[in-house]
This record gives structure tokens, sequence and C-alpha cells, in this order.
């Protein structure tokens, strides 16, 4: 269900345009749900080390926001979604994953529990279709929200101080709460990077008065404004999948079979079988996963990215869906799909068949894969509360 | 109740298929409790107070099948069924008289297109000859394993089917699948002129569909008509024999049989239905649940939290329009229509001079309007039964169409009496003086129909007989195996396949299917 934009339209400003328009040195932009989103404003390598060394902002208000209300509203997401949102105290953040019928991811994305009944979900494809069929019949409301809600995402080892010199002191947020910082700006401790972090939720109008806001009070902390490429490789140091890139969203696939369950995107412990129906619990019941997302640790150092895989060098097993070298953790690594059964009995004996491009020459090389269990970036900084100043 | 009773099954509705239901599990063996909400049993088929009919008033469909699951006979029904000649009337007074494949003018002379019309209905039979065991089976698919016996058998059956089909020779064979999904207009009108037999066909093609002749897939509502052998029936002692009968068969086999009791919700545990609430608040407990009310109702009462969003998106989209109003009139004396000698009052009396005529009926439905010129279908059971002449002077019952339930501006007292005007103009023009007679009226509008029995939009099968919600797609794709959503509970009404129309093998199918699901 991607948006179809017509061409002729071109790109939309997003709510600070003008200020990354005048950063943007590069001119690097990317089209994202319509709005012109920076791929890169002048250097992935700087940006990439700002966000993981200082603090760095990404602007995140195309992501499609949806707010449900209404007395029936967490009936409807427990029927929507495969994890327990009754778990989701208010003033918490989760992440949650939805199925079609046939247990076939349609997307991710995550749920703001913002209030008594009041539910925000913030995801990658236009969802205002399904959330409306999932709530017909029940009490309560489903209103797209992804045109008038704002979000900036402030991120890396200084966002916290970032926030204290804008004169917003999050220090008693946890990890995956919000507050409401003052009114109208709601403050959520996550991000896409796996890294200390926050997001900030403002009507689009007020978006570039914050970003000025917070843009002055990082002056002296290393704040820079980022474009997608940089958060691209921290969201693969933190093992984050991405729509389209990792797993094929089941509306969005015309081909059968290419979307994929949530056991076969490694989620298993976002699946609740004993919180009651969800959308695709029986299919997923009775699925015998095909094949596995696994995280894995590449030899060498040249991006296993779109590499095919191979088991015991022979027989192809799978491919690499997302592929970088990570300058933080000093690993070469990659998200991938491997077959069952050997993603799950013998993953030992893999191989990604890598080529290169260099200077005119093209070469291949085997790199032994090695699977890795958690995230291939995880600082203790990210959890800590209250977090560090620098 | 001092303590809670427990069943193998719970059957949802008393109409025949809820009872040919109850009949086939209580028969193999299972404790059964069959609630009807109304204080009678038949559904649609129950007849009034003084047992004339009051909603159906023919059979055609009933199905041997059924008769035989039930115990009731192999070679005939407990009760005597009379075949009735069908009139199409005429306004010349040259009204059509067809009983089977024959043909004559009421005057007795022979009717200038009887071969062409022996020759059709011929073909027709034989087509839904050939079509008919996919209705005495439940559709084709379903998750039994390759090599199991059931699939064995469905192989086998379809094969048969197969061979059916190349047995008929290759051209008719052709001529088959070409009408199969096409339009009867076309079909009728290749064969005949249009006229008051042309008529007929079309208005039998259409009778309860929102659809006129010329829509795709009418010539298979001419088939389901003619699925066994094409001819109306009366039951002698009225409707009231046949659900006395499929009940009877019911109870002998230890089926409980509770009226005046619904189900209001169905309860379900760890997506396994464990139960049923009456809404007089008593709790049953089963482990099935077969239910022969519409599939959203059913989805309704079980929690719409227990079904996929796309389960509950394509139970919204199920269309399941009614079109028929019927209306029961009481005359002090009977009608004369000239040309028609009296012994024919007897017979199925059908006002659809022809094919065009059908069709302009169906268009102002299309924009929630009531056909000013409609088709109607009269009978007076009391000149083959006394038995249904109805309480005082003689019972004329009448099925007329088009009356769309979504009627614009509403059924209400004003359009209630415009159908009624409308409906005794449309007579006068055949039975002139007939209004005179009339001493007392019902008008039973599809919303009626719809708040007495249940029926989705007073829809005789509960959800539209066209090709897109037939067999694994009826009523809709995901549920067209009778089972649906939580394990245990089964669809087993006119809106699951075969359909309605008094046959009764909607319900017996999701017994077999009911009685090979997981407990």
């Amino acid at each position: 269900m991607s948006i179809a934009t017509d061409p002729k339209l071109g790109l939309i400003d997003g709510p600070v345009h003008p200020r990354l328009a005048a950063l943007n040195r590069a001119r690097g932009w990317y089209g994202w749900a319509g709005y012109a989103a920076p791929s890169m404003l002048d250097s992935v390598e700087f940006e990439y080390f700002a966000l993981r060394n200082q603090a760095a902002l990404f602007d995140i208000s195309p992501l499609h926001k949806y707010r449900i209300t209404g007395p029936d509203a967490a009936r409807v997401l427990n029927r929507l979604v495969t994890r327990d949102v009754t778990r989701i105290a208010t003033g918490r953040v989760g992440y949650a994953v939805w199925c079609d019928e046939e247990s076939m991811v349609i997307d991710d994305g995550t749920l703001f529990h913002l209030g008594p009944d009041d539910w925000r979900l913030c995801c990658q494809e236009p969802m205002l279709t399904w959330l409306l069929e999932a709530a017909w019949g029940f009490d309560a409301d489903v209103h797209d929200e992804s045109r008038e809600m704002a979000a900036l995402a402030l991120q890396g080892p200084t966002a916290f101080a970032v926030l204290c010199a804008a004169g917003l002191d999050m220090g008693h947020l946890r990890p995956f709460e919000l507050a409401q910082a003052q009114p109208g700006l709601m403050i959520s401790r996550t991000g896409f990077t796996g890294d200390l972090g926050y997001e900030l939720w403002t009507a689009w109008g007020d978006a570039l008065p914050l970003w000025d806001r917070l843009w002055r009070a990082g002056e002296n902390l290393g704040l820079r404004a980022i474009g997608y490429e940089a958060v691209n490789i921290a969201r693969i140091e933190a093992g984050f999948m991405v729509a389209g890139v990792d797993f094929q969203p089941a509306h969005a696939t015309e081909r059968l079979h290419r979307a994929h369950t949530p056991l076969e995107l490694g989620l298993g412990p976002m699946v609740d079988f004993t919180k009651g129906h969800f959308n695709g619990r029986r299919a997923l019941l009775a699925a015998k996963p095909r094949s596995l997302l696994m995280r894995l640790d590449v030899e060498g150092f040249k991006p296993a990215q779109g590499a095919l895989i191979y088991h015991a060098r022979r027989r192809e097993a799978g491919h690499v869906t997302s592929g970088v070298w990570s300058p933080t953790a000093k690993r070469n690594i990659a998200l991938a799909h491997v077959q069952m059964p050997i993603a799950a009995r013998r993953p030992s004996d893999l191989w990604a068949e890598i080529y290169t491009l260099e200077e005119g020459k093209w070469d291949r090389r085997m790199a032994r894969l090695t699977p890795v269990r958690s995230a291939f970036f995880r600082p203790p900084r990210a959890r800590a509360t209250p977090p560090g100043q620098t | 109740m001092s303590s809670t009773r427990t069943f193998d099954a719970i059957v949802i509705g008393g109409g025949l298929n809820g009872l040919a239901a109850a009949g086939v599990l209580a028969r193999a063996g299972q404790s059964v409790c069959l609630l009807e909400r109304a204080p009678h049993l038949g559904g649609m088929a129950a007849p009034d107070a003084s047992g004339a009919p009051r909603m159906a008033h023919l059979l055609y469909n009933l199905s041997p099948t059924v008769r035989r699951d039930l115990g009731l006979g192999t070679r005939d029904w407990p009760f005597e069924t009379v075949a009735l000649p069908t009139v199409a009337l005429s306004e010349d007074g040259r009204h059509v008289i067809t009983q089977g494949a024959t043909v004559r003018l009421a005057d007795g002379s022979a009717h200038p297109d009887a071969a062409a019309f022996a020759a059709l209905f011929e073909r027709l039979t034989t087509y839904a000859a050939l079509l008919r065991p996919l209705a005495e089976t439940a559709p084709p698919g379903g998750a039994a394993p390759r090599l199991s016996p059931d699939r064995i058998k469905e192989i086998w059956r379809l094969g048969r089917m197969g061979l059916g089909l190349r047995r008929l020779g290759k051209p008719e064979m052709r001529r088959f699948l070409q009408i199969l999904l096409s339009n009867a207009y076309d079909l009728i009108l290749d064969e005949l002129p249009d006229g008051p037999l042309a008529g007929l066909l079309a208005a039998d093609a259409v009778r309860g569909a929102a659809a006129g002749p010329r829509a795709p897939g009418t010539v298979f509502g001419l088939l389901y008509r003619m699925g066994h052998g094409g001819g109306a029936s009366l039951p002698r002692g009225g409707m009231a024999a046949v659900i006395n009968a499929f009940a009877g068969a019911a109870g002998r086999a230890g089926a409980v049989i509770e009226t005046g009791r619904g189900a209001a919700r169905i309860l379900t545990d760890q997506d396994r239905v464990t139960g049923v609430i009456t809404d007089t608040g008593e709790t049953l407990h089963t482990a099935r649940v077969l239910s022969s009310s519409g599939a959203r109702i059913t989805a309704e009462m079980t929690g719409l939290a227990h079904f996929d969003i796309e389960s509950t998106r394509r139970l919204r989209h199920i269309r399941a329009r009614g079109t028929v109003a019927k209306i029961n009139l009481t005359l002090d004396a009977l009608p004369a229509i000239p040309g028609l000698p009296d012994e024919l009052l007897a017979a199925r009396m059908v006002i659809a001079p022809s094919a065009s005529y059908v069709e302009d009926a169906f268009n102002p439905s299309k924009y929630r309007e009531m056909s000013p010129n409609p088709v109607i279908e009269a009978l007076l059971p009391g000149q083959t039964d006394p038995a249904q002449r109805g309480a005082r002077g003689h019972a004329l019952s009448l099925i007329v169409s088009y009356a769309p339930v979504d009627l614009a501006g509403g059924w209400d007292d004003a359009a209630r009496d415009t159908l009624l005007r409308t409906t005794l103009k449309t007579l006068t023009r055949y039975a002139p003086g007939l209004p005179q007679l009339v001493t007392g009226a019902e008008v039973i509008p599809p919303d009626r129909i719809e708040a007495e029995t249940g029926a989705p939009g007073g829809h005789w099968h509960h959800a539209e007989m066209s090709l897109d919600q037939l067999l694994t797609l009826r009523p809709a794709i995901g549920m067209g195996r009778y089972a649906m959503g939580p394990s245990g509970l089964y669809l087993c009404g006119a809106s699951a396949h075969p359909g309605g129309d008094l046959m009764g093998l909607a319900g017996r199918n999701a017994a077999l299917a009911a009685l090979r699901g997981a407990p």
C-alpha cells in the first residue's frame, strides 16, 4: 500500500523544510511518504559520528501517525497487533507488529499509550483503511493525524544534555516512557538508533520553533542535523528492521508468499498467543516458519548488502537484506533471511557471496557468517536513568 | 434452571435448515439443543395461525438427500405433496399453462412454442441435475489431507460430475458451459418469443434475487429453481406438515427443541466455542454451535474480536438485499379470472407477461423504489388443500417483486399501503373485481421478514445467490465450508452453501461438517 504520488506534484515540504534546505549542502533528498526528506546533508560520515558521539536531529514527521481513541481502543489494538497491548501502561510506548489473516506482517510500528482510551500508532506504511476496518463494530475512533503532528528525533549520547539546555529536563524519563513536557509538546524516550535518544511530538505548525529551540541548545553540544543514510547505519547496528527492506509489508506485495510471519522475522517475543484472538493468530499457529531473519556478523569488511547466502558454501540458503560496515562496533554486520531449517539447526556453516566493484573491477568473495543474538550495538547509556549528560 | 445443561451441539434457529442440522446431528448420536427465538418453528416456512401460508408457500427443492439423512423414508416424504401446474397469466385471457415440460393454452389448445419450451425445459433440468451433487456436499476444497477418505470422495464426486458433463456430448457440453454464467433473458429469448411463457421463466429465474433477468448469473438462478425437477408442489397439511416432519425427525432422534428462546451470545474460550447464553439468561455448555442466522449476526453474537479483520470486512460486504414482499389477502369469494377454467385457480399463477416486463419491474429497485408494475406469484392454497384456506374466506398468498428492503423513505404504513394498492391494481388487470372481494390484507415487506425471521435484509437466501457468493465463496471467502472463526462455530443456514429455498441441505451439510470437525 505504498503511496502512489503523482510525479508532477513533486515532493512536499515537511514542517522544518526551511531549516533542512538551508543545511542541505549536499542537496541529497529522497521521498518519504511524499515529503522531501534529507538522505544526506553534507557527509554520511560526519552525520553518523555526530549521531554516535554527540547528538543528531532528524525530522521524522513523514511517519504515518494514527490516533485511536474510545472505550474499545485497546480492544481494537489487541485485535490488530500480535502483542498484548493491555501490558503497555499509560505513559509508555511499545513496539508492535501486525499481520493479515494469513499471519503475514503488514507493518510494524510504535504504540504510544497517551492516556486512558487514548493511543497513537506510528508506522511506515499508510494504515488508515486497515485501522478503520479493525475498528468497525467497536466503540473506537481512528483519526489520521499524519499531517497534524510533527516529530523530531533527537538521538545520541548528548541528547539528554541538549534537552536540558533547551529547558526540557526529561531526566526522569525511562526508555519507552513518554511525558507531556509542556502544553503541546510530548516527549518520548524512543528512537530508531539503539542509543540514548528522544522523540519530540508537537503540532505541525510548532515544529519550526521547536527545531530552533533545540538547535540553539545544541550549539555547544555537537548537535547536527542528519539524513537517512546515517540513521540507516545506526538502525542496522541496533538490529532494527525496515518495512520494504528487511521484510515486505503484506499489503504492498503483489506476488504470492513474499511477505513473512512475525516468527520468520524473529519477533516471537512480540507474539502473545494467550491474550485472545488477534489478526492472523489461527494462521500463525498453523504456519511453519519458512525462513528466519537473522543478525549476522560478516567476515571481512566488505558490506554484504544484497548478497546471497549459501550453506556449506554450496546450497543457496537465503539473502542479506541490510548489510553495512559498523564503524562503532568495528564489525561487518548484516540482517539476512536464512531458510529453515538451516537457520534453526545449522547456522554455523553459512557464507555470503559478496560481489565488489572497485575501480572497474568486479570481484567475488565468500565471507563466513556468524549468527549474533543481540543487537550489534547496545550501549548501557541508552538505558541509564537519569541519562548522562555527555 | 438449577444446573447448567451441557450438549454436544447447539443449533441456533428452528427453520428447516436448523431442524435439518439438529436432526442429522442427533441421529449421529450427538446430544443436541435447538433454540428458536420465535414461539413457533419453521422460520420463513412457518404458516399463520390458521395453517395458511404466511411467507413461503410452495416447495421446489426439498431435498431427498435430507429426507434420507433425517430418516424420513427413502421413497417419499411422510406428508403428501401435490405437484401444481403453473399459469402464466395473460391480460388477453390467453393464459399459458405449464406442468413440467408440457405447455398448453388455458382454452385447451396447443401452445405454438410447446416444442421449443419442452426442449429448453429438458435442457435446463438436465443441467440442473448435473449440478445438484454440488449442492449435496460441502463446497470443494478444505484442509483435508490429499489422501484422506474425504478428499478421495470429493475427487470421485467431482470426477463423476466431469464425466456427466462429457456424457452430454460435445455440442451440449459447450452449450452448458456457455450459458452457465450467462443471463436468463438472452437464453430464454433465444428459444422463445417474448410473452407470458418467456416472462414466466424470467420471473422464476430472479424471484427473491436483487437482479433482473438481464443480469449475468441469472441462468444459474433458473437452474437452481430446477434443481429437483423444476416443479412447484404444495404440501398437504401446509408448511406445518413439513416443519413437523423435520422437527419430528430431530425430536425422535433425541434433539431438545426449545421455542421462544433465542441465543443472545455465543461463548468462547481460547478460540474454542464453549457455550451459548440464551435471551432468557441461561448458559448452555457446548463445544459446537451451528447457527442458521446470517453470518454477520452470528459473528456479532460471538464477538467481532474473535474474527480476523478481513473476515469482518467480508461479513460486512455480504450482499443480502431482500427484494420480495409477501402479501396475504383474504377474499370472501373466489376471484374470477377471464379465460381461466375454475379448476386452474388451484395452480401457481404468475403475473409476468413478458421477460421485458420482469426486467422493467426490476429497474426501479436499483434506485430503492418499488415496481409500479410488479411481478406477482399468486396462490390460492385452499383450492388444493382445504386445510390451508385460512381462518375465513379464501387465503390468497402473493409473492410480490420488486419491493427492496432499503426502500427510499422506509417501509412505513404509507409505503406498505402503496405496495398493496399497486399489487391490487396489477391483479385487477387479470382478475377484474378482485379488490372488491378483499376482506383482509397483510403486507410483509422485506424489513418485516428480517425482523420476524432474522434473515439478513429479509433476503430469502440470507445472502444473494450470485456467482460471487456461491460454493466456497458463500457467504464469503474463508467461511465457505460452514466453519467460521473460533473452532466449533458453524454456519448452517441459507447463507451457507447451497443456500435456502426450503431445501434443508445447508443445515444437513453443516451438520456433517461439524461432525467431521474436532469437537
